[in-house]
């Protein structure tokens, strides 16, 4: 199936258009009656939507659209943007995301009004995400960026009249606003010695660089990677992450903290992969690769240490979220210039990122639930709640479980190729440091599962309804997880394929 | 030379000159402290209250409309400027015509959006009101 | 085209299928579920057949039918896969027909008896037969550690089926850990063998024993990871570590003592136990990768050594046992010994044989016991029974033709077997290998007690007056325990005329079948090829007293002039109408022999001290040490996640602050390193 010869070439850019259009028809229906609480509606077109784009990533995914089979990348508007395998991959997570918090959403959002609002902004920012993850040129990459960031700030702060809502949205700005300057300003720097902004220009550019203008170059690349940290929520950039999760309606964390992550992930493997090459980078004394290995290594660390003495659920999730996005850095991080296990490296990656679309969704929903039921937030509000709701704590045990990296779950997989490939690749500091991270990660994780299960509940608290939106959410989370560990071959064949055209 | 040095050496001048200017006329001056000297300047108009008022959100969704509607212009003027000269060098109708109107198509989804829901509609501020009949009684 | 081999799968499933059927539905269905446990075994009995006939018309079959595991990169897969080759086929029509025959006689021994819990039963049946088929036909060695283990497991279930009585749960507990304790060495082995070739096939260009073969010749086409070691030597090692497992399984000295215990199980289930399967696997381990052993004389040396040691070691047991299954249990123990000493001593097709005709004449000696019990109302002491003959004429003659099958008098099958057994042994013993003579006078000498307990068993069960009343009257037994006794007698008198060696060394004649019938297949699996490498590696060379045909007829009349001398013996102690015990007449040897040389004695006083002063250090190390490092571990973690956690003090400004320092500080690292300020 040769998509480029049967179909135009801009086509190919498909899931994002969906998406797009998908937002500006919750427009239209919330213009023509403002007033709607109808979220049947509101979140079944969004499903719809999502999930044809969802489709139309998996089907060219399949079909080999814009990969090395099928005669390569498709560029569009002059190289601004291009499709291939990576950015179908990335735009099937952050759709896949997307679906599962809308049909979440259907129940946490009911009797609440600007409804349309929430469905639209979430919209926005997959459509941003589509967009980044396809970004072929810097502006493109800055423009996306913001339009994932834009709608995120304002769902932070969606409840607004929580307070907690309104200052974690604050704070997601203020944070988002310094560091968007400083990626804008890399990227002025950048331009400044090389004179584009499109990756492979700037790849060359930098080839024959004047040596006196490294330092310049060298300065504006990393701030273009403290603009990605801000994004995946690593370190020194990660500040926002634990309030905004925690402050954030729990469907919107979800949202944020694996998609927007993923988000992060896919522009800031494409621009150092492409646009700063490794051996040329290194050549200029731009060590991105070591600098990625000491933001991997603190981030995970300082995730995890942190994770491990919250009393508050959502908070956890929050700081295991940035330990993870320490783990995933290990993908930027256990590069070499010209190394075959490049590919391997970035695919394994790539792959946990999708693993962890689904089982840390799964987690943020589960808490979204439990909010729905009014619970409560720390560990020992959720004492006993296995007793009342079997099936949602089983999912939850399996989410945490996977986070943890512990088979039978998707997540030992994933974690296990990452961290193998990175002793593949020579890195096995770096694995080693994963491999402690996890273990003490698994404190914090069963003591979700202890307080479910094991703990006997001290309060009387009745769970008043069985929301079937979040439940349906979180078992399409939990099967997904489940799943990924005997369908793990595809996917990380699939990763390591893409991720290998990238290095090509 | 490193040009690192002359990088160095605008920065300092940058922040010195202010730095000298102001600590020279702080030297110089007769010091005469004064009321009006502290007063706001408003044209000439007494200023009543004081500036830390907040501004109906109002003003800002009015804002929002303007620039939506600045940007669109900025992008338009290009546009028409090389309309007619595409056309020429035998640029289809569609392809020159079908990307503004999609912009613009968009755009005036989100206004209608906005206007729908309430964004020009002017919307009594209990709390600004209240001032107002504080302020004139 | 659809032959034979794409069936060889559900040779392996039937039996599964029936041990799903009789653990789900077991209890709804006629008979507990032995109906089904027939009807599969005998299914695979069919196709088992087929596929043998395929083979048999130079067909052979090596897949991988599925890889479960694949590393990334060159490294290796973990696979499972069909190797049919005519070892292979002619152990799975051994195994499925011996397994069939023993669903038959369950009937009469668990169902006519009234036995509970019968559908348990049957699916461990089903899933011990399963399991075997599996390792039969397993094409790498992982594979077949796998279904080791699962027979192991099947045989704890099934001696500990009377789990309500003392004994039976404890004999399986044992058979279970001596087991294990051999396969640990396997496990290590079989990682071993993956370490060093990076592949565990048994056949094809890149197995383990082609590539260990071409690395000794020094043709090595890929490199081999040897761990510093001569690659004969790591060879050696590798090979000694899986023996382990086949030592445990095959009850081999000294990890032989859960053997007799386990005959608490239920006859039938010995039977099935002894001859086909889990016994039977060690050995078909052996001759499975014989590529591999025949590298190593050291190996090989060790194997007949232990083989020859063995089955002189539990023949002298076996002489003074009350219980008839006690006695079987010892000979079992001793004829694999036979057979590991055939392996030892490069007599690949012997082994083999002895095998064959050693499945037949047991299991139709167990199903003879087992019959001999159902009458005697489950007494198994031999001094309570007694002229059984007249009342049990099936019984007694099947059970007299198996006997004299395992004592080995000529022209019963295990006169034949056991005889090129001991062939093997001497004539490369008398090649330049004195070490094999050795244990080839071992063997020798346990043909003359192997002679002797066979037949005081026969003689005190059968002859003579009946010395109870049960056994004056004794119960009935059913079509379904005399069809099988029938066909296993019928097979113990003839299953050695398909390779009558010194029949045909004598007359000419070309009738050594079996020879032929291992001497074609896939290439490097063929006995030949197993010559040339005990002639190449091992320096095995044939040597003869005189000629080859003295030679043979020189070692035939000795092993059955032996045997003869031992029957014999018997004959004249027990075959009188009252025999008495002449076991005082051996002094204190007979405490000796009745305590089994005190080999679990001195086994349970190892585990004791050894093991517990290992567990105790083990224990404080772990209370220690361990425990000290991860405690102290997780308080610094709480410790510094309480301090990380300050960090965030939810004021947006110290976050922004914080920001731009660690933003400077990453600039300034990097650029230092970098060089960018010079």
């Amino acid at each position: 199936m040769l998509l480029q010869t049967q179909l135009p070439q801009w086509t190919a850019l498909g899931p994002a258009l969906i998406l797009a259009i998908t937002a500006l028809v919750l427009f239209v229906i919330d213009s023509v009656d403002p007033d709607s609480t109808d979220s049947a509606l509101l979140a079944g077109v969004s499903v719809v939507g999502t999930l044809a784009a969802l489709g139309v990533a998996a089907w060219f995914l399949a079909a080999g659209t814009g990969q090395v089979g099928t005669g390569g990348e498709i560029t569009l508007f002059r190289d601004a943007l291009v499709v291939d395998g990576m950015s179908l991959f990335f735009t099937a997570i952050f759709t896949s995301v997307a679906a599962m918090v809308f049909v979440a959403s259907y129940d946490y959002l009911k009797d609440r009004p600007d409804q349309a609002e929430f469905y639209s902004l979430v919209l926005l920012a997959t459509t941003g995400m589509a967009l980044l993850a396809s970004s072929n040129s810097l502006a493109t990459a800055f423009i996306s960026l913001e339009l994932t960031s834009l709608p995120s700030y304002a769902l932070v702060a969606y409840l607004k009249r929580n307070r907690g809502s309104v200052e974690a949205g604050l704070k997601y700005f203020l944070i988002g606003a310094l560091s968007s300057s400083v990626f804008v300003f890399g990227i002025s720097l950048v331009y400044a010695v090389t004179g584009s902004l499109l990756f492979s220009d700037v790849a060359s550019a930098l080839g024959d660089l004047d040596q006196s203008f490294r330092g310049v170059a060298g300065i504006g690349v990393l701030m273009i990677a403290g603009g990605f940290a801000f994004k995946t929520a690593s370190v020194p950039f990660h500040f926002w992450a634990p309030e905004a999760y925690e402050g954030a309606p729990a469907p919107v964390s979800a949202f944020l903290s694996s998609a927007s992550k993923a988000a992060g992930f896919a522009v800031a493997f494409r621009v150092f992969v492409e646009a700063f090459p490794i051996a040329t980078a290194v050549d200029l004394g731009i060590d991105w690769v070591l600098a990625f290995g000491i933001l991997a290594v603190v981030t995970m660390t300082l995730g995890n240490f942190a994770a491990a003495t919250q009393e508050n659920v959502k908070r956890m999730l929050a700081y295991s979220s940035i330990g993870h996005a320490g783990y995933v850095l290990i993908g930027l991080a256990a590069l070499s210039a010209g190394a075959a296990t490049n590919g391997d490296v970035l695919g394994a990656s790539m792959a946990h990122l999708l693993v962890y679309g689904f089982m840390n969704t799964g987690a943020f929903l589960f808490v979204a639930l439990v909010e729905h039921w009014g619970v409560g937030r720390t560990f020992e509000d959720y004492n006993g709640l296995a007793e009342r709701a079997p099936m949602a704590c089983a999912a939850m045990t399996v989410f945490m479980f996977s986070l943890a990296g512990l088979p039978p779950f998707g997540g030992f997989f994933s974690k296990y190729f990452l961290f193998a490939s990175a002793i593949g690749a020579g890195f096995w500091w770096l694995a080693a440091f994963g491999a402690l991270n996890s273990a003490l990660s698994l404190f914090y994780y069963s003591r979700v599962v202890k307080a479910m299960w094991i703990e006997e509940s001290d309060g009387s608290f009745e769970l008043t309804s069985r929301p079937i939106g979040l439940y349906a959410a979180i078992m399409v989370a939990a099967v997904g997880t489940l799943v990924l560990l005997p369908g793990f071959g595809p996917v990380i064949e699939t990763a390591q394929t893409v991720a290998a055209a990238l290095f090509g | 030379m490193n040009p690192w040095i002359a990088i160095g050496a605008l920065a300092v001048v940058g922040v010195g000159i202010p730095l000298g200017m102001m600590a020279a006329s702080a030297i110089l001056r007769p010091s005469v402290p004064e009321q009006g000297k502290s007063a706001i300047y408003e044209s000439g108009e007494i200023p009543t209250g004081t500036a830390r008022i907040q501004f109906n959100i109002q003003y800002y969704m009015v804002a929002l409309l303007f620039v939506v509607f600045d940007i669109e212009t900025v992008l338009i003027f290009p546009w028409t400027v090389i309309y007619r000269s595409a056309l020429e060098q035998g640029v289809s109708l569609g392809a020159v015509l079908a990307p503004m109107l999609v912009f613009i198509g968009i755009l005036v989804v989100g206004l209608v959006w906005a206007w729908r829901n309430g964004a020009v509609k002017w919307v009594k501020s209990p709390r600004a009101s209240r001032r107002k009949t504080e302020r004139q009684s | 085209m659809a032959g034979a081999f794409d069936y060889t799968p559900a040779i392996v499933l039937l039996p599964f299928l029936s041990f799903l059927l009789a653990l789900g539905v077991g209890r709804s269905m006629p008979k507990g579920g032995a109906l089904a446990g027939i009807a599969a075994t005998g299914g695979s009995l069919l196709l088992s057949v087929w596929a043998m006939l395929a083979v048999a018309n130079g067909g052979t079959y090596n897949q991988t039918i599925y890889t479960w595991a694949a590393g990334t990169g060159n490294s290796f897969e973990l696979t499972f896969g069909l190797l049919v080759d005519p070892l292979a086929a002619m152990m799975l029509v051994i195994v499925s027909l011996i397994a069939f025959l023993v669903h038959v006689f369950s009937l009469g021994y668990m169902n006519d008896e009234g036995e509970t819990g019968l559908p348990r039963y049957y699916a461990g049946l089903g899933l011990f037969t399963a399991s075997m088929l599996g390792f039969v036909v397993a094409n790498n060695l992982l594979m077949a550690f796998m279904f080791f283990e699962l027979v192991g497991l099947c045989s704890w279930l099934l001696i500990g089926f009377w789990f309500r009585e003392e004994a039976p749960p404890s004999a399986a507990k044992k058979a279970f850990l001596v087991t294990r304790f051999g396969d640990y060495f396997f496990l290590v082995g079989v990682v071993a063998v993956f370490a060093t070739f990076g592949t565990a096939a048994f056949a094809g260009e890149g197995s383990f024993p082609a590539l260990a073969e071409a690395a000794l010749a020094g043709e090595a086409a890929t490199e081999i990871n040897t761990f510093g070691f001569a690659p004969q030597t790591w060879f050696t090692v590798v090979g000694l570590l899986v023996l382990g497992g086949v030592v445990g399984k095959s009850a081999q000295f000294p990890l032989h003592t859960w053997l007799p215990d386990a005959m608490e199980g239920p006859t039938p289930v010995s039977a099935l136990i002894h001859a086909a399967t889990m016994v039977a696997a060690g050995v078909y381990l052996v001759a499975r990768m014989y590529g591999f052993y025949a590298l190593s004389p050291t190996a090989l040396g060790i194997i007949a050594f232990v083989g020859g040691f063995t089955a002189l070691f539990a023949a002298t047991m076996g002489v003074v046992k009350r219980e008839i299954k006690q006695v079987l249990a010892y000979s079992t123990i001793s004829q694999y010994g036979y057979m590991m000493l055939a392996l030892g001593a490069g007599g690949y097709i012997a082994a083999t044989f002895h095998l064959m005709t050693h499945a037949f004449f047991k299991a139709l000696l167990f199903l003879g016991a087992g019959s001999v019990i159902i009458a005697m109302h489950h007494n198994e002491n031999m001094w309570d029974m007694g002229g059984l003959k007249e009342r049990m004429p099936v019984t007694y003659w099947t059970f007299l033709a198996g006997s004299l099958a395992l004592a080995g008098i000529f022209p019963f099958s295990g006169f034949w077997s056991k005889d090129e057994v001991l062939y093997e042994a001497l004539a490369h013993g008398l090649g330049g290998t004195p070490l094999l003579l050795a244990a080839w006078a071992m063997g020798l000498l346990a043909v003359f007690f192997t002679g002797f307990y066979t037949f005081r068993m026969v003689f005190l069960t059968f002859h003579g007056e009946p010395r109870t009343d049960v056994a004056r009257d004794p119960h009935g037994v059913g079509w379904n325990v005399k069809a099988p006794l029938t066909v296993l007698g019928v097979l113990a008198v003839v299953a050695g005329f398909v390779n009558m060696v010194p029949v045909a060394k004598l007359t000419g004649a070309h009738i050594e079948f079996l020879h032929d019938w291992l001497a074609h297949g896939l290439g490097g699996l063929t006995s030949e090829h197993y010559g040339e490498l005990t002639g190449q590696f091992a320096g095995y060379e044939t040597g003869y007293v005189g000629s080859e045909l003295t030679t043979v007829l020189l070692s035939g009349a000795l092993s059955l002039g032996l045997a003869l001398a031992g029957a014999g013996l018997a004959y004249k102690l027990y075959n009188v109408p009252a025999p008495v015990e002449h076991t005082d007449r051996l002094g204190s040897v007979k405490t000796l022999l009745f305590n089994n040389y005190y080999q679990d004695e001195y086994q349970v006083w190892l585990a004791d001290t050894a093991a517990r002063n290992v567990a105790r250090g083990a224990d404080k190390f772990d209370q220690g040490v361990i425990d000290g490092v991860v405690n102290g571990i997780s308080s610094v973690s709480l410790f510094s996640g309480s301090r990380v956690r300050r960090i965030q003090t939810g004021v947006v400004s110290n976050y922004a602050a914080l920001l731009t320092l660690g933003l400077v500080a990453l600039l300034l690292g990097i650029g230092l390193m970098g060089g960018w300020f010079l």
